[in-house]
């Protein structure tokens, strides 16, 4: 999926850029609290999680527990992230429940079709920290928790690892694709992030792996002591015909190692930020989501300007150590 | 009791609302199927209240229907959606539609028994119908339709552009007659 989307773009970047100007936003969730705008994160070391004591056809409690302890075992292990997690024990409570507890277990919403499982999450106004957040997996769904998937199911841990993205307070990545299929129906034949919202199909274990993306976003928020001189960033700002856009969807990919990192433009300047990336160079394309339920990913309020070709960054961009590009401008015509 | 006071949820340096589900995909063919009814309308009004249970918040719209597409619930139809916010509480299940007051919008609706109804497929049953440049009535973004041949979902494509709503609405009569 990179090599055709950035094949053409290899060929005509040249130019060389480095300056230093701090990150100021990555794909994450924020809270407005007393006026402000902070970062949606867990404030504790570690994050204490129960487990619902309840299991579902194929799916018994422990089997949910393991998988959902591999998910979580899976983000603690990014070397550049300080978020750890821990297993507070069973419990009878449910999830969505606004107890104060942070619960994960199964629950029968046959009303939430088509969703496989949701995150929800309450934050403390004082100080924007995220306190509770819950996690339900809709039993209304065949689950499989088998080590190479299983046929006509969804694994487990693979939904789960995207969830807890969520719990840690990442928001969705567009960083995939769909097909509609001959006769109806649609299916993702891509993904380079866990977050991406749609799921792979039935059977797939796919989503087991955390991407080049998923670990940029885990690493801006909850970065390790020295990730801050390991990464760089990327900023830039989106126009077209000389205005600022918002909502497009800007993609940087390293041709090293074949590895993509997104975000959006997000604010009434056209500006986009993408933190706690590895150094070395970034071709950048800038594509509408034109194809998407933005609903996904912005509010029912927010104009998002799907009409726009793609386009390139006319040159290669240095992600410096421990600095930041300087800002990239990238101009796009109307489809 | 919940002891901790939900702000709003947005992202940073975007004011925009988070969302984060996983979600079967559906194409315009399967949601013209599965839903009960397909109303266009206005958004009267919004107001969360406690579930049944009271273990949490939903939020429920009331739809000043102009059109259905399929099926009949009425010319004022009322549906619920997870999370919402009461008092100085606001619960939020991500993924969710909002809605606002005055938007106007294409609902897939779907019920289980004798319930309000929800939409089908969360945030997918959802079209919002804004106005184009030329002041006409659009669907923006355009909808998946499958057809005979797969196709590949490419973004930026020039064809892919804010779709008519009266294309759009013959579009969903004829899948959702289809589907009968």
């Amino acid at each position: 999926m990179m090599r055709r989307w950035f094949g053409r773009a290899i060929a005509i970047a040249t130019v060389l850029a480095i300056q230093a100007q701090p990150a100021f936003a990555y794909l994450e969730f924020g809270v407005t609290a007393g006026g402000n705008q902070v970062k949606l994160k867990w404030p504790q070391a570690a994050v204490r999680y129960l487990v619902t004591n309840a299991g579902v056809a194929n799916v018994s409690v422990a089997d949910f527990q393991a998988a959902i302890g591999r998910a979580f075992g899976s983000w603690e292990a990014v070397p550049t992230a300080s978020i750890t997690y821990q297993f507070g024990g069973l419990t009878a409570a449910i999830p969505g429940r606004d107890d104060g507890l942070t619960t994960l277990g199964f629950q029968n919403r046959p009303d939430l079709d088509r969703v496989l499982a949701a995150t929800s999450f309450v934050v403390d106004a004082a100080t924007g920290a995220l306190v509770e957040s819950d996690i339900f997996f809709n039993s209304a769904f065949p689950w499989s928790v088998a080590p190479g998937g299983e046929a006509n199911r969804f694994d487990l841990e693979s939904i789960a690892l995207h969830e807890i993205g969520h719990l840690s307070g990442l928001g969705h990545s567009a960083l995939g694709e769909t097909e509609l299929r001959a006769g109806g129906g649609r299916l993702v034949t891509a993904a380079e992030a866990v977050m991406f919202p749609i799921a792979y199909a039935v059977g797939s274990i796919a989503g087991r792996t955390l991407k080049a993306d998923d670990i940029a976003g885990i690493s801006d928020l909850y970065p390790t002591g020295d990730a801050t001189s390991v990464y760089g960033s990327l900023s830039g700002r989106v126009t077209k015909d000389g205005a600022p856009i918002f909502g497009a969807h800007v993609i940087a990919f390293d041709p090293v190692t074949q590895t993509v990192i997104g975000s959006f433009t997000l604010n009434a300047q056209g500006q986009f930020s993408i933190g706690a990336i590895p150094p070395g160079p970034r071709i950048l394309r800038v594509e509408p989501l034109d194809d998407a339920e933005i609903d996904s990913f912005f509010d029912g309020s927010r104009t998002v300007d799907i009409n726009f070709r793609v386009a390139f960054s006319d040159r290669i961009v240095i992600v410096p150590r421990g600095g930041d590009s300087g800002e990239v401008a990238i101009n796009v015509v109307a489809k | 009791m919940r002891v901790i006071c939900v702000l709003n949820l947005m992202l940073l340096a975007a004011a925009t609302s988070a969302h984060a589900t996983t979600i079967v995909p559906a194409d315009l063919g399967e949601l013209s199927r599965d839903a009960v009814a397909i109303a266009r309308g206005r958004v009267a009004d919004v107001q969360s209240q406690w579930t049944e249970d009271r273990g949490t918040v939903e939020t429920i719209v009331t739809l000043e229907v102009e059109d259905y597409l399929k099926g009949s619930l009425g010319a004022m139809v009322r549906f619920r959606v997870p999370g919402g916010e009461l008092g100085r509480y606001r619960t939020i299940v991500v993924g969710a539609p909002d809605f606002a007051v005055d938007q106007h919008v294409v609902v897939f609706l779907g019920a289980h028994g004798p319930t309000v109804p929800h939409i089908v497929g969360f945030n997918q049953g959802v079209f919002r119908v804004v106005r184009a440049a030329d002041d006409s009535w659009v669907v923006s973004p355009p909808p998946a339709v499958a057809g005979a041949a797969a196709v590949r979902v490419v973004r930026g494509d020039p064809a892919r552009r804010p779709v008519p709503l009266a294309d759009f609405e013959q579009q969903v009569r004829t899948l959702a007659g289809a589907a009968r």
